[in-house]
């Protein structure tokens, strides 16, 4: 008895007092919120927009709750104010408590041993350079004794089964990886609550399901309350205890069924609909490979194996296949990006075509979203008048005026693809276009697809979002082992397939 | 660290760095310190061998391709701008080549060569893990930076690489190629600040800023052995460099060079410089694994 008070004392983020009480893990009472202005910027009269408005909110502990709303609604302003550390500026009025203690009167100390948050992105929250060191810089910080630590970083690896990689340099690791790390280095600590802010949203579906099972066993046999803001609540209903959904400023607790299925991405009856019809017309041939090899390094692992690929004029193809499959590269090697060891590609469309990496901040270089989107205006011709009316259909009419790293990610995604469809290509490269967007930006690039194919524009994407491919393409091709395995009419794809069903 | 599965053991492998880091400390010290043929040569077979332990036969030879023409053209240049010494070999228009500038280059140029190869060995041995251990928890700040500084930078260039081909990938917008290295770079900068504000709050919502007594995760507790180790190969490298000292005080290369004789002095630098080798090949012959040098 006398160990376990002598480790409190020397954490000063023990468990003491925390017992199981009625008290919930996280409390909202009337609290309100708004960001403070930045300055210089004039006072409006009715003071700046509450992000939060009298919200109440109440989970208990033990739970898996979700907070599920779209881009900007709040959600990680609410689970932020909740750690004092990385609270946001601004006036805040109610009371948040952690465990029944307002989190005004929490010392940094407790609340870095209280309440864990894990963030969005795998690349930007690891600090250190090796996956041991990354798991002990929180305990290192606490000043947690040799013994102590070496045992929390020991049972935290055994838990995860991360002891493969325990001595692996974190660059070397993959998306899903890291993501598990930043959740480990932060459970190392042994906090009470976890708060996770959009945590699989730059994960493939397969690297998500993992996250999330692993992120279940901690609420479930830890016994950490896990509280997850997503706007894609799908594959998390299956683990989640309660949900609320953020609506003008409020959490409203919400049904879990009622989280089930998903939207249209495509209004009813639109004209720029793909084709049901098994087979698409006979077009002209504009993309062609055949026998591509390739490797990045010498004596790397071969990525594309012999791979043939045919794109015919007008046609949206999406590709589907696991990770390191070689969707990226294949896509990469048509834009005439990367040199092939073996076969070629020919692409009759090279002068006019447009790419949309991965991530968006590649092709974001000027300081506002309309010089952004004016960039290449007088390269590409097209006019001011253009460029707005293709911004409003985007929404991004109220960001224009905004530097670009000011917008939301899904933002960013939007005005990157904006950028590139003015400059009207024929040919439209797009790497996993709706990666960590909310439905209404996955139904808006949708739409722009659709609406390119209907110009004539052809498209090759590569996705995991089965309900988007589906939705926006005409046929389907399955990378497997570095090469299609298959390609088939889309609606005939997914109807068949096993796995990816919409 | 990953290689480490598919050679055999190496020196200092399994002790605590702070024994490989006084051995390289001495080795390279002495090394930089002397200017002897003698020890010269010396440095240069144990830096060699233990290269070939480090890498395998064939990278240490294709290190020859850039080292043996380093060490040559010292050699050479040094003649041009030194005319000490007495034994002329020939006169090249203005240019006296003689015999002890052209020993001082060699020399010279060997033990550069021979640090580098040093260094190069070290950083084998002593992986950047390692070195943040040895600097302990007394830097936290500092310890911190280089350890993010080492995640980063492969992260930058691969973004580099992102941006560039991205860029260059979009025809349709008929935009001009120049600049195109300034705007990667203003891409770069800005994405790495956008990060940096989250990485700071992942840094703060653990406790980083807490103040007070911060610890460090030990990897590689420092035993007994390890310590009598670092004294013992100290005690070496102290001898070494005191018989340095003497030698390089009785050798000068100007006017003319004195005649080498055997000299016990020269014994415990030699024994210093193969120490490494020596170690590893003990190891590797207990693991059954001498083949492993050819058969990388």
């Amino acid at each position: 008895m006398s160990k376990t008070d002598e480790t409190d004392e020397a954490t000063g983020a023990g468990e003491k007092g925390v017992r199981p009480t009625s008290e919930p893990a996280l409390g909202l009472r009337g609290v309100s919120f708004s960001y403070a202005r930045p300055e210089g910027e004039p006072e409006l009269a009715a003071g700046a927009p509450l992000v939060l408005d009298h919200a109440d909110l109440s989970v208990p502990q033990g739970a898996f709750a979700l907070l599920v709303g779209g881009t900007g609604s709040g959600k990680t302003t609410l689970l932020r104010l909740c750690k004092p550390e990385i609270r946001p500026e601004g006036e805040l009025s109610g009371m948040v408590s952690i465990l029944g203690r307002d989190v005004r009167g929490l010392s940094p100390r407790e609340s870095a041993g209280l309440v864990g948050y894990v963030f969005q992105s795998p690349d930007s929250q690891i600090v250190c350079d090796s996956v041991w060191h990354e798991l002990a810089f929180g305990l290192e910080n606490l000043g947690v004794p040799q013994d102590q630590m070496r045992r929390r970083v020991a049972e935290t690896c055994y838990f995860f089964g991360m002891e493969p990689w325990f001595h692996k340099r974190c660059a070397s690791l993959s998306g899903g990886q890291r993501q598990l790390l930043a959740l480990a280095s932060v459970l190392c600590m042994r906090p009470r609550l976890l708060l996770l802010d959009e945590p699989t949203s730059m994960l493939d579906p397969v690297a998500e399901k993992s996250f999330l099972s692993l992120l279940f066993r901690v609420n479930r046999e830890l016994g950490c309350t896990v509280v997850v803001a997503t706007h894609n609540p799908g594959p998390m209903l299956d683990y989640a205890s309660v949900a609320f959904a953020m609506e003008g400023g409020r959490p409203y607790q919400v049904p879990l069924g009622s989280l089930a299925g998903e939207p249209d991405l495509l209004t009813q009856g639109d004209a720029t609909a793909p084709q049901t019809t098994a087979s698409p017309p006979r077009a002209s041939r504009v993309v062609r490979a055949s026998g591509a090899w390739l490797r990045y390094e010498r004596e790397a692992p071969w990525v594309l194996r012999g791979c043939d690929l045919e794109l015919r004029s007008g046609e949206v193809r999406a590709l589907v296949g696991g990770n390191g499959s070689g969707k990226s590269t294949l896509i990469m090697a048509v834009a005439g990006m990367l040199r092939l060891q073996r076969g070629h590609v020919s692409n009759a469309l090279s002068g006019s075509q447009a790419l949309l990496p991965q991530s968006p901040k590649a092709l974001l270089s000027q300081p506002s979203a309309s010089e952004e989107l004016m960039e290449w205006s007088s390269s590409a011709g097209y006019t001011r008048e253009q460029m707005l009316a293709l911004a409003e259909s985007f929404g991004l009419t109220d960001a224009l005026d905004r530097h670009p790293y000011d917008l939301s990610g899904g933002q960013q995604q939007l005005l990157a693809f904006a950028k590139l469809l003015l400059t009207r290509p024929k040919l439209l490269l797009l790497d996993e276009p709706t990666k960590g967007l909310d439905n209404a930006a996955r139904s808006l690039v949708a739409t722009h697809v659709r609406q390119a194919a209907a110009r004539g524009a052809t498209v090759l994407l590569s996705t995991h979002d089965v309900a988007f491919a589906s939705a926006v393409a005409d046929t389907c091709s399955l990378l497997f082992d570095g090469q299609v395995a298959l390609t088939q009419p889309a609606g005939q794809f997914f109807s068949e397939s096993w796995v990816w069903h919409a | 660290m990953d290689e480490a599965g598919r050679r055999g053991a190496l020196a200092f492998e399994t002790c605590h760095p702070v024994v490989p880091a006084v051995y390289f400390a001495g080795v390279i010290g002495i090394g930089i310190f002397t200017l002897q043929p003698v020890f010269a040569a010396i440095s240069v077979v144990g830096a060699l061998c233990f290269a070939v332990c480090c890498t395998g036969w064939r990278r240490a030879l294709a290190q020859l391709r850039w080292q043996l023409p380093m060490v040559a053209l010292v050699c050479l240049a040094n003649p041009l701008f030194s005319q000490s010494g007495l034994t002329v070999l020939a006169t090249l228009g203005p240019v006296t080549v003689r015999l002890e500038a052209l020993a001082y280059g060699l020399c010279m140029g060997a033990s550069l060569v021979c640090m580098l190869q040093w260094v190069a060995n070290a950083a084998h041995v002593l992986t950047e893990d390692r070195l943040l251990e040895l600097s302990g928890t007394r830097l936290p700040v500092v310890t911190t930076m280089v350890s993010m500084a080492i995640q980063l930078v492969p992260q930058l260039r691969r973004r580099f690489g992102v941006v560039e081909s991205a860029r260059g990938a979009c025809t349709s917008a008929q935009a001009p190629r120049k600049g195109g290295r300034v705007h990667a770079s203003t891409v770069l900068m800005a994405w790495a600040m956008e990060d940096s504000l989250e990485r700071a709050d992942s840094m703060r919502a653990r406790g980083w800023e807490l103040g007070g007594r911060r610890t460090g995760y030990r990897l590689e507790p420092l035993r007994g052995s390890d310590v009598a180790a670092a004294v013992a190969v100290g005690l070496l490298a102290f001898a070494a460099a005191l018989a340095a000292y003497v030698a390089q005080a009785e050798w000068s290369f100007y006017p003319t060079m004195p005649a080498l004789r055997p000299w016990w002095g020269y014994v415990p630098f030699a024994l210093l410089a193969l120490l490494p080798t020596a170690l590893t090949l003990v190891l590797r012959l207990k693991e059954g694994r001498l083949g492993s040098v050819e058969n990388r």
